[in-house]
């Protein structure tokens, strides 16, 4: 058991002796530094010794944690919790672990243990919340949250988590606020590289001159940019920071009269804000989302090009149906958002339909090994940017996507869309509907059950069979 | 003085390697200093024709051992050499021959027919035309462009060849009748062939050659009473023949006879002094077992004629050259690079071709005589003309590079219409051909592992429908080393080099597939042998075709299917072709670990 070991002495080394948490308080250093190979050899070597000393078994996880090797890290954790039961942290830790690879009965489990063993910790709380989340117990994840935050106020996690479940519960106006949180989580990074200048407070600025910032993901810059037009009518003097990737989108918006890709084009401004925190400052809730859709449009040229491009592809008669199966794979939640190709199988029995790939990234590869009934043309491999993918959204009959920025910008366009959704989706597809306010010409289908992705694959595919006859 | 011991050529030539194959071919030249040498060399012309080899050979020997390039001697040797049956002697011989004269006519036709016999197709061809070009008017020389071109499945230019053959020579040549009868019956223009073969046995009717050859058209033409007939005339000709047998076996086998063709072959390896059967007659003895159930049997034969094949110097997989030239095609075609690559554009009023491909015995002969036989379709059968572009690419471009590093030159801006040149090339040679039938608007082709070209073909012809015929690989691995094949960098001679190769071509589509926009369309065979008619509806639908009825019915296309499935295209859809492996299951053991990983991806399983 743990006590055991403490205070031995263990030669590891030739002619060096310490005690056994030494060794292991210098491998925590290792890993810290990520000298992932010298703390290895240390734990090993204590394990060795010592194979039943659960802070040695921890110390094993967290390095496996921080190796990117989910599985081992399970491995040693669970150890650990066999030699020491009612260590808090290593349940808080292990509920962490399970979410992370889709596990959630036992993630729960852990999660409350972690909580009735440590009640005054924050983080544990916080760990269940999420949990909570992934189960879609939403009311149980706000309670978490703010139980949270009754412990620890300026817990920005739990802040973020806490809106996050407002949000998707159509709870706007707290939502927004604590949204705002979002600025400080850890690793954050920081918002613009000026110092001291002024939030946007929403009021108008008819003489001074406001930057908007696309903060976020495409998706987001996507929706929020919908704004825009509203914020230059109270702030005439409008510029945009914003990615290259996104200008031919952004740029589309009424009122910006300057475009800065990079920071040193901005010019001189008086107050900034960040494109997703104008649905606070609007006072957006349910009622109220603006949905000027289409507010994004393909350029006339370009249309013309690719339409003749698929006319030479797409066999006369055929129904083309753009897919997108991935997100970025760096995306926190991409485990839940994303399949791969082959669950979308139900789509390749459609008759005279084409499926014409739209995705981009390392996924993209998966068309490669696609030998379905219907033919899936590979066009990702000729898309450049975003122009070329709003001018092939204006020509395709309908889109099937994962939650990635193709499914805002075909909503943006006016183009049907129908959405795949994780069990518990991003805030912003809210609860139980197959609508969207945000997107008129969205669908959205929503997993019944964590990971499993063949019931609305299946549902989607009726709908596009049904459209046929 | 004492006379050295001549370190004797390893060719066989009889001559020291010094002044062989080792010795420099500018030093061969004949110069004046050997003319005192000519009487010598009259007097080993003159034994050879009164047949005093031995002595002829003598003076040969001693002649080139004096004066390496003396024309005559060369000539003597030659064809004492060919006669021996020493044929890398023999084409070592008539090989320096053609190159100390080039013009050399007698020479040049012997070196062309030598190459063809030995089966090496392409280098025969070069040589056939300089034939031509030396003696445009010489019958002889457009029959072998006419034999090499039937061989090499070009039949029509063979046809055009043979036909300007006759037409020099004034009168109806029997063997020059029955091969232009050949050349038609892989045309599959029939009636013409036997009126041909009855006017050649008309004119001759003891050349046994004709009469194998009439008889294997009747067995093609289902005509399988005038097959046996024809054979009954060429055994009171020829009696106990192995070849009249072996085609006895043939047309055995074709009626289901199995015992008996099974017999035959028996016969065969009896009465064949200890040598036991050839390679081509082991493969039709294990296709005949496997037909009849008796698997392992099967096996050990195919096996058998394989080795047999490898031991008599049959070509071996040239792995390195294959894994280069995949390689070099990966690294070209990036979607990085073909994002600025240009495309050719599309000839709206010509003939389009649709694609099928597949490696050797996936189905693709099925999958063509299905679309033929379509109205608006016509069959191209295996057309070369996708390796030739690439082959002439650097000369078309204008480059110093070869393919595929040549497309850099579409770059340039007197290059970068190039790909439309390419296209008409490819285009050209199809009209010549003549395969594009009246009505027709569409010609497939069918050449086997044209998908190693696939990025070519897409930029030559980027809206061409691209038909990948997929089947078990195992059923594909088995079926190639059941058959006698040349596709494949000459892989088909042992199982894992099947393999090999399969599983480097399927990772270069793969790679296609994932850099370019392709209008692919993968079909499985044991899709379309299943449910024959969704399979057809949807294979026609991507050509852009209306369905018609007759596609359902293709192994009613009177068309010839030339290839080595023609017997299997012209029976009904039949199951057992499906997932045959599985009697074969421990035999194809040792390639097993190597297809694994392509059998799970194309989503495939393998089950005993």
């Amino acid at each position: 058991m743990a006590s055991v070991a403490q205070g031995q002495q263990a030669s590891l080394q030739g002619g060096v002796s310490r005690t056994v948490d030494a060794w292991l308080a210098e491998a925590e250093a290792h890993v810290q530094s990520e000298r992932f190979d010298a703390a290895e050899e240390i734990v090993s070597r204590v394990l060795e010794a010592h194979p039943a000393y659960a802070p040695a078994l921890h110390q094993a996880a967290i390095l496996a944690h921080r190796r990117k090797q989910p599985q081992m890290a399970l491995h040693w954790l669970e150890k650990a919790i066999v030699s020491a039961p009612d260590q808090p942290i290593f349940h808080r830790n292990i509920c962490e672990l399970y979410r992370s690879q889709g596990r959630l009965e036992e993630a729960v489990i852990h999660g409350r243990k972690a909580v009735a063993l440590a009640p005054e910790d924050a983080g544990a709380h916080y760990n269940l919340g999420v949990i909570h989340y992934d189960r879609m117990e939403i009311d149980e994840a706000i309670a978490c949250a703010r139980h949270a935050l009754s412990l620890q106020p300026d817990m920005a996690a739990a802040h973020f988590e806490l809106a996050e479940a407002l949000l998707l519960n159509g709870v706007f106006e707290e939502g927004w606020r604590e949204y705002e949180w979002r600025f400080d989580l850890p690793n954050s990074p920081s918002l613009l590289p000026h110092k001291g200048k002024t939030l946007w407070d929403g009021k108008a600025m008819p003489d001074g001159t406001l930057l908007l910032i696309g903060d976020q993901g495409f998706g987001d810059t996507i929706q929020f940019c919908r704004y825009v037009s509203e914020v230059a009518k109270l702030c005439p003097n409008l510029i945009m920071a914003c990615s290259s990737e996104m200008r031919p989108i952004v740029a589309q918006q009424n009122g910006i009269v300057h475009y800065a890709d990079r920071w040193e084009e901005v010019p001189a401004f008086d107050a900034y804000c960040p494109l997703s925190g104008l649905p606070r400052l609007f006072g957006t809730d349910l009622q109220s989302i603006p949905a000027p859709v289409p507010y994004v449009h393909a350029e006339a040229s370009l249309v013309a090009k690719w339409r003749k491009r698929l006319e030479a592809l797409i066999p006369r008669g055929f129904r083309t149906v753009g897919i997108v199966w991935a997100g970025r794979p760096t995306h926190g939640n991409d485990l839940n958002r994303s399949m791969s190709l082959r669950k979308l199988a139900p789509l390749s029995a459609l008759e005279q339909t084409v499926l014409v790939s739209l995705q981009m990234g390392p996924a993209a590869a998966q068309a490669a090994d696609y030998y379905g009934r219907a033919p899936l043309i590979n066009l990702g491999a000729e898309i450049v940017d975003f122009t070329d993918t709003m001018a092939i959204l204006e020509i395709l009959d309908h889109v099937v996507a994962v939650d990635t920025s193709i499914v805002h910008l075909a909503g943006a366009m006016g183009r049907p869309v129908s959405v795949l959704l994780p069990f518990a989706p991003d805030w912003r597809w809210l609860r139980d509907r197959s609508d969207s306010p945000w997107y008129p010409t969205v669908e959205l289908f929503r997993q019944a059950f964590p990971a499993d992705w063949s019931g609305p694959v299946a549902s989607v595919a009726a709908r596009l069979r049904l459209a046929t006859r | 003085m004492n006379r050295l011991q001549p370190n004797f050529c390893a060719c066989g030539s009889g001559l020291s390697a010094l002044r062989c194959c080792q010795a420099d071919l500018q030093n061969f030249a004949s110069t004046p200093s050997s003319r005192h040498l000519l009487p010598l060399v009259d007097e080993a012309i003159s034994r050879h024709a009164n047949g005093a080899l031995k002595e002829a050979e003598a003076l040969c020997l001693e002649v080139l051992e004096l004066a390496p390039g003396q024309g005559g001697a060369l000539a003597v040797l030659y064809q004492i050499r060919k006669a021996e049956a020493a044929m890398v002697a023999a084409e070592v011989l008539v090989k320096r021959l053609v190159s100390l004269d080039p013009n050399n006519i007698w020479a040049t036709q012997e070196l062309a027919l030598l190459l063809f016999g030995r089966g090496h197709l392409a280098e025969a061809e070069g040589h056939a035309r300089n034939a031509v070009r030396i003696a445009p008017t010489d019958p002889v020389s457009h029959n072998l462009m006419g034999m090499i071109l039937t061989e090499m499945n070009r039949p029509q230019v063979g046809e055009f060849h043979y036909r300007r053959a006759l037409e020099l020579l004034g009168h109806r040549q029997p063997i020059l009748l029955a091969n232009l009868a050949w050349n038609l019956k892989n045309q599959g223009k029939m009636a013409e062939s036997r009126a041909l073969y009855e006017e050649s046995v008309g004119l001759d009717p003891s050349i046994l050659q004709t009469l194998l050859g009439w008889a294997r058209m009747e067995e093609t033409d289902r005509d399988f009473a005038r097959a046996d007939a024809l054979l009954d005339q060429a055994e009171a000709m020829a009696p106990g023949h192995p070849s009249i047998w072996l085609h006895r076996a043939v047309v055995r086998g074709r009626t289901k006879h199995y015992d008996e063709a099974l017999a035959i072959l028996d016969r065969i390896a009896l009465s064949s002094s200890g040598t036991g059967l050839g390679t081509n007659e082991m493969l039709e003895k294990g296709r005949l077992l496997d037909k009849m159930g008796r698997f392992d049997e099967a096996f050990e034969a195919f096996s058998g004629g394989k080795r047999l094949n490898v031991e008599q110097g049959g070509p071996v997989y040239m792995a390195a050259h294959a894994t280069q030239l995949v390689e070099r095609l990966k690294a070209y075609f990036t979607s990085s690079r073909l994002r600025i690559v240009p495309r050719a554009t599309t000839l709206e009023n010509n003939p389009k071709p649709i694609f099928i491909l597949g490696f050797p015995r996936s189905g693709t002969t099925m999958v063509e005589q299905t679309l033929s036989a379509h109205p608006k379709v016509s069959a191209g059968d295996e057309l070369t003309f996708v390796s030739d572009v690439a082959d002439l690419m650097p000369r078309m471009l204008n480059s110093p590079l070869t393919y595929p590093e040549a497309l850099a030159d579409l770059w340039m801006g007197d290059q970068c219409e190039g790909l439309n040149n390419l296209r008409d090339y490819y285009l050209q040679r199809v009209k010549q051909l003549g395969i594009v039938e009246p009505g027709a608007t569409r010609f497939t082709d069918k050449m086997p592992l044209n998908e190693t070209h696939l990025g070519l073909i897409a930029l030559m012809f980027p809206d061409a429908p691209l038909i990948h015929v997929l089947r078990h690989p195992l059923d594909i691995v088995l079926s190639v080393y059941s058959n006698h094949l040349t596709h494949g960098f000459y892989c088909a001679n042992q199982l894992e080099t099947i393999a090999q190769h399969y599983v480097l071509v399927m990772d270069l589509v793969a790679h296609y597939r994932r850099e370019m926009t392709l209008k692919y369309l993968a079909v499985r065979y044991e899709d379309i042998v299943e449910d024959q008619e969704p399979n057809v509806r949807q294979i026609l639908a991507f050509a852009d075709l209306p369905f018609d009825k007759g596609c359902l019915k293709f192994h009613e296309n009177k068309r010839y299917a030339r290839t080595a499935s023609y017997a299997q295209v012209t029976e009904q859809l039949y199951d057992k072709s499906r997932y045959r492996y599985r009697h074969y299951l421990k035999h194809l053991a040792p390639v097993i670990p190597i297809l694994e990983p392509t059998i799970a991806r194309l989503g495939y399983s393998i089950d005993g």
